[in-house]
């Protein structure tokens, strides 16, 4: 009798204990820093792996089955996750709340004054690059910490907690990061696409021009010619691409010049030893800061 | 094909001469993007009726241009329409409706999703592409042998749910239709003006990750309605369909897919189909079955090209005598993402018909461009 009741309590404790706050975030860089924040009393999981392009991501049903199980799903916004509204709606899952981090007052750069597809892929809100700036990690912390809060209010005091020693563990590496680049300052890059605008604004590099013509715009000869005539000139020493890109381009105009291809992944994940968005910031930062030294 | 009530038509021109007053107003309205498909086409078929077999002159044909117009019509509901202009005939070509349907995607118990409108049919899997997306230039023999040129495409009502199978998405979706498309493709024109009887379909998927780069989805559909409205022969189609993607980067992938198709149908004579009559004249009833399929690769190499094969093999509604094969090849040029393709397309069609075989060979250069919104793939 004894092992009968054990066993109906063992099969109830799933139903009556409240279950883990179940996230889905488009990026491995927004589920790094939920879980940083949520810990075990969370389940996170995403979508695009860091060694693939966020903006081209096929609609898949298996997609929407994480998102049909989720409370949150957190996005980047900004039209960087096109296909994200395809999945929301193929979830069919009506208590889902979407945390599009865009609308929580990151200053945007390159917002575009005209949009039309003669300025190629143009994103219509602004660069979505955002993230890639480790000062904006602040307040997409403390919007994942709202949401988090809504779903589970009993348990701020554990996500505040396990956010303020993230956001200090991170400010730590800003500093340290800043201070490593500091003698860099207004070194000229090359970058695949408008990836690195908010991390080069944050460090002080001069992003002088694209490996594609425009945005989305596979490279041209041409425009290829004109950029190694502009690194030979502007004596650049880095192109640096995102893992997911073809490197036939780049690798061209460094043959050619002294510039050297490095690829920085844009997303935790994309190249080995990048497990956290702190370890794939600290390997972008040194491995720009090695190409960039004379 | 109809010209689309007026109202369609203003709706149209409002949303493409609304001036972009910011963002505000742009996502007001809805999404819309114009894809237009022509074709340089030749052949060696034409004279063989003479004993002569040489390529024609290639021609440039307008083949169709569709517009979609899709947006949100409230937090519940979205709308899709896509409006066909249909070739070749560029000057006297009417504006048709290829699918025009409301979708209820929120808010319905058991998270039903229902669809109501004109539309492709959940059918099998290729079934529901337009023919721009297609990596070929030229719809399956099997599709257009027992579905119809258009695809099956009709009025109806359609519901689906997803099955509780746990990580699995499995999908069941099921289709009351008006029945007109029966009649159209692989059936007998109703003549009298009645209403034609209702026809039904249902799918069953199921989509299956595999590995990390990898991804296998499996149908199985059904399919029945009244092809013969004098007798009133009922036919009933089982397909199976399915779709292998290996995707290891972003640029760089191959996508394997198929339908098998089986029909059964009684057929009794009548003017359409003398082969029925016995020797005396006397009406026979029989059954009928026959079958269809297609095979295709594709597999892109490269940001801006692909290239695949495809096997085509199809009997006909009413005869498990007559068939066809085909093989085609086709080489795609995407020079800048999707807003330009260029589609080499060769295919070597043969047909046994009773005693006859014929056999044509056709080469095709399709260019297609994509004017407006790019919405995301789906698998």
């Amino acid at each position: 009798m004894i092992r009968i009741s054990l066993l109906f309590i063992s099969l109830l404790l799933p139903i009556l204990s409240p279950a883990a706050v179940r996230v889905v975030t488009t990026l491995p860089d927004l589920a790094d820093i939920a879980q940083a924040i949520g810990g075990e009393r969370i389940e996170v999981d995403h979508i695009v792996r860091g060694d693939q392009n966020p903006h081209f991501i096929e609609v898949k049903p298996s997609y929407m089955m994480k998102l049909k199980r989720a409370d949150i799903f957190i996005m980047v916004g900004m039209e960087l996750e096109l296909w994200a509204p395809q999945i929301i709606d193929g979830s069919r899952n009506d208590r889902l709340e979407v945390l599009d981090l865009s609308t929580i007052g990151v200053e945007k750069l390159e917002v575009p004054t005209r949009v039309d597809r003669s300025q190629g892929d143009v994103h219509r809100f602004g660069n979505p690059h955002y993230w890639l700036d480790p000062r904006n990690i602040r307040p997409i912390a403390n919007a994942i910490l709202r949401s988090l809060v809504r779903a589970a209010p009993d348990e701020e005091p554990f996500f505040r907690k396990n956010m303020a020693a993230y956001l200090a563990t991170l400010d730590t590496k800003i500093v340290e990061w800043e201070e490593l680049m500091r003698p860099l300052a207004g070194a000229n890059i090359i970058t695949f696409h408008r990836s690195w605008s908010y991390f080069a604004r944050w460090l002080g590099i001069i992003v002088s021009d694209q490996v594609e013509p425009k945005p989305g715009i596979p490279p041209s000869p041409t425009h290829t010619a004109e950029l190694i005539d502009l690194v030979k000139e502007g004596k650049i020493r880095a192109i640096v691409v995102a893992p997911f890109y073809d490197l036939t381009a780049p690798e061209k105009i460094s043959a050619e010049t002294q510039a050297q291809v490095i690829v920085l992944p844009t997303s935790v994940g994309g190249v080995s030893g990048t497990d956290t968005y702190i370890s794939m910031m600290d390997h972008n930062v040194k491995t720009l800061y090695e190409a960039l030294q004379p | 094909m109809e010209s689309p009530p007026r109202i369609v038509l203003t709706i149209v021109l409002t949303c493409i001469t609304t001036p972009l007053q910011g963002l505000a107003q742009l996502s007001l309205n809805p999404d819309i993007s114009v894809i237009p498909r022509f074709i340089l086409e030749t052949n060696d078929g034409e004279k063989l009726d003479d004993g002569v077999r040489q390529f024609s002159r290639p021609q440039l044909k307008f083949q169709e241009l569709e517009m979609a117009l899709q947006g949100y019509l409230n937090p519940y509901a979205r709308a899709d329409i896509f409006l066909t202009v249909p070739g070749p005939d560029v000057e006297e070509a009417r504006v048709g409706i290829e699918e025009l349907y409301a979708s209820v995607l929120r808010g319905l118990p058991l998270d039903l999703n229902i669809r109501v409108g004109k539309y492709r049919v959940e059918y099998g899997k290729f079934n529901r592409l337009h023919p721009h997306q297609w990596p070929f230039a030229t719809q399956p023999l099997a599709q257009t042998a027992f579905l119809g040129e258009e695809g099956l495409n009709d009025l109806g009502i359609s519901a689906s749910i997803l099955l509780p199978t746990g990580d699995l998405y499995t999908a069941l979706t099921a289709d009351i239709l008006s029945g007109a498309a029966a009649g159209e493709a692989a059936g007998i024109e109703d003549t009298t003006g009645r209403a034609p009887y209702y026809s039904a379909t249902a799918r069953l998927m199921s989509f299956l990750p595999i590995g990390d780069d990898g991804d296998l989805e499996l149908g199985l559909s059904g399919y029945t309605g009244i092809h013969d409205p004098y007798n009133r022969d009922r036919f009933v189609y089982i397909n199976l369909d399915f779709k292998y993607k290996y995707r290891p980067s972003s640029y760089t992938s191959l996508t394997v897919q198929g339908e098998f198709l089986h029909n059964m149908r009684k057929a009794h004579q009548n003017h359409d189909l003398e082969q029925y009559q016995d020797p005396e004249g006397t009406p026979l009833e029989v059954s009928i079955r026959s079958s269809g399929l297609f095979l295709f690769a594709d597999f892109q190499w490269a940001r801006i090209y692909t290239m695949g094969a495809r096997y085509d093999w199809s009997q006909t509604p009413y005869s498990s005598d007559d068939r066809a094969q085909a093989i085609a090849v086709f080489l795609g040029y995407y020079p800048v993402e999707e807003t330009l393709g260029i589609r080499l397309h060769y295919q070597h069609t043969r047909w046994q018909m009773a005693e006859n075989t014929r056999s044509v060979n056709m080469i095709g250069l399709q260019l297609l461009f994509s004017l407006g919104v790019h919405k995301a793939h789906p698998f």
